[in-house]
């Protein structure tokens, strides 16, 4: 009950945030919601389903690109693009995951990291289509959601559009059996679960949702350029889940926040936040290996007593 | 045609040889600890500025400076299996996500220090020419490829006939059995990272002068010689040498064909083929902890 009031407040405070923070501060929360709608399709994969995957961003970068190709090229209109765009990266994920999926624990990880790879590659070679290295610019936000407070607003319900259905395929026999797959395949499979299906399923849901936030990032940074899709940032994807706390719900909010707005808020140089980070994410696998959510949650529960 | 084609191999067997020492050093710490450390490619970097560091402000020699990154290499290599792999002995994710903070360390670590932008290291080797039939190449081609060549021997060599070479090889086989009979297993641990992690050095002191030192240099070798090690088959130490020679020289025969662009590519594809017909790669006898 209480942590449904906080939840809602947290959220009408969110809402009401434009009214007094500034545009710096709107910016870093835009950025925030934006590294957080990712993280939610990764930890649907790697918190809930134990899959770790070092491409996951690229998943968000064919969302991005084929979004940006329909809506400057091809001229169609912001929402449906963002709907292909979508579909497209699920699709995309449905299919390279069904590949990555045959192979397991190292296997999988070094395969995802390739095929993250490969995706760059294409992303930063195909200059018809892609425009190559230097970028593709001009693309649009929707309309009436040009100026940062309204786009904050989009950004802001996107992310918790993708909280919801995180906490709904939580909540169901879906991600039940996710559960039992990360916690015991054989069983699970003996149990008469369909294993390949259901991480397949949950690959592709969670390359969607990555898909989904590729979209709505280039749109806020008006230009898609491959840099935003490299190596680095998947595994800055997994450092935000992991810091965040894996297969907790509102632990990629945690680690977006964290990962975007602590470095601006300790303002020092770009290499030594990334040191911090570094070094924060090696402590947390060594003494706190559940991440903050549930570092947070034992101290409150600790206070209650 | 032929000549081109000729060029393009020794080209992939130098850049090869690279990836081999690359893949050698990760087999050989996966082989022993059962850890994949993605960070192996940024340690390969750190190889490159240490050389260089020793090379333009201590010594002015370079194989000096060769040797001396390699010997500095190890202690980091055995500070890092201490502090973060051991403590996370058995817990396969947790190593994956701490490596993956130490490329975040040690790569803006080095930013901090060397700044971003990339480092000329020139040595005698690269400006000399050596003549291979009509066709004229770095003197550094040429060492690269021996020196791998004999590191690879002495790996051999080491590993087949040295009694703590046996010791290595009965630790990766069976870890508790190796216990009971009294071989030290966590001093192996140590030394199969030192190792690993000097052959990381080599690797970024070699190639350092040829294509400067810079944060990034260790990227593509490590990924490429996961690729190797992949191809191989994981845990193999002959086919870590030949799966890194094959991706070299077939990435470089590609450029032949397909714009160079891709040439990234090509290695992860051949070895995603190769791994969809033979999971196990080409030599993988065994897969560990595969379940």
């Amino acid at each position: 009950m209480t942590r449904g009031l906080i939840t809602a407040a947290v959220i009408a405070a969110l809402y009401l945030a434009p009214m007094v923070a500034s545009p710096y501060l709107l910016h870093v929360l835009v950025l925030s919601c934006l590294y957080a709608i990712p993280a939610v399709g990764l930890n649907l994969m790697l918190g809930y389903t134990g899959l770790v995957s070092l491409g996951h961003i690229a998943f968000a970068g064919i969302g991005a690109y084929t979004a940006a190709y329909l809506m400057v090229d091809v001229k169609v209109g912001y929402w449906a693009a963002l709907a292909i765009a979508t579909l497209a990266a699920g699709g995309a994920g449905a299919v390279i995951g069904s590949i990555c999926l045959r192979f397991r624990s190292h296997f999988f990880m070094i395969v995802t990291l390739a095929f993250g790879l490969m995706l760059f590659s294409v992303m930063n070679n195909w200059d018809d289509v892609t425009r190559g290295a230097a970028g593709f610019p001009g693309i649009p936000r929707p309309a009436g959601f040009a100026p940062l407070e309204s786009f904050y607003r989009l950004a802001l319900s996107a992310a918790l559009l993708a909280f919801a259905v995180q906490w709904g395929v939580v909540r169901s026999r879906f991600g039940l059996i996710l559960v039992a797959l990360r916690q015991d395949e054989r069983l699970a499979e003996a149990k008469g679960v369909n294993a390949a299906l259901y991480k397949t399923a949950v690959f592709a849901l969670g390359s969607a949702l990555a898909g989904a936030g590729g979209v709505l990032l280039v749109s806020f940074l008006r230009v898609a350029a491959p840099g935003s899709f490299t190596l680095a940032e998947s595994i800055n994807a997994v450092l935000i889940v992991i810091v965040g706390g894996a297969g907790s719900l509102a632990g990629p909010a945690l680690g977006a926040l964290l990962f975007v707005g602590l470095p601006e808020y300790l303002r020092v140089a770009a290499e030594w936040r990334l040191v911090i980070f570094g070094l924060l994410l090696v402590l947390i696998t060594l003494f706190a290996p559940e991440g903050l959510a549930a570092l947070l949650g034992r101290l409150a529960k600790r206070r209650r007593r | 045609m032929a000549q081109a084609l000729l060029e393009q191999v020794i080209n992939g067997l130098m850049t090869g040889s690279i990836y081999v020492l690359v893949a050698l050093g990760m087999v050989l710490i996966y082989g022993v600890m059962h850890v994949l450390n993605f960070a192996h490619g940024v340690l390969f970097m750190v190889g490159g500025y240490l050389c260089h560091f020793f090379f333009t402000r201590l010594t002015g020699s370079y194989p000096l400076a060769l040797v001396l990154s390699m010997a500095a290499l190890a202690l980091i290599g055995v500070a890092i299996e201490r502090s973060v792999f051991r403590p996370l002995q058995g817990n396969l994710r947790n190593q994956v996500i701490a490596s993956l903070g130490l490329i975040l360390v040690i790569e803006n670590l080095v930013i901090a220090l060397w700044g971003p932008n990339a480092l000329q290291l020139r040595t005698a080797a690269t400006e000399r020419l050596v003549a291979i039939g009509e066709l004229r190449f770095p003197m550094q081609h040429v060492m690269i490829i021996a020196l791998t060549a004999i590191v690879v021997a002495a790996m051999f060599g080491f590993l087949k006939w040295s009694k703590f070479g046996t010791a290595l090889r009965a630790t990766s086989q069976d870890r508790s059995a190796a216990m009971v009979v009294g071989i030290p297993v966590e001093r192996v641990d140590m030394a199969s990272f030192a190792l690993g992690t000097a052959l990381a050095a080599l690797g970024g002191a070699l190639v350092g002068p040829l294509f400067l030192v810079f944060p990034q240099m260790g990227d593509a070798p490590m990924v490429k010689g996961l690729a190797g090690i992949l191809l191989g088959g994981m845990g193999s130490v002959p086919g870590a040498v030949i799966g890194g020679l094959i991706i070299g020289v077939a990435e470089s025969v590609s450029t032949l064909f397909l714009p160079t662009d891709y040439r990234d590519s090509i290695a992860f594809a051949i070895m995603v083929a190769i791994l969809l017909v033979r999971p196990r790669g080409l030599f993988g006898l065994r897969v560990r902890g595969e379940a």
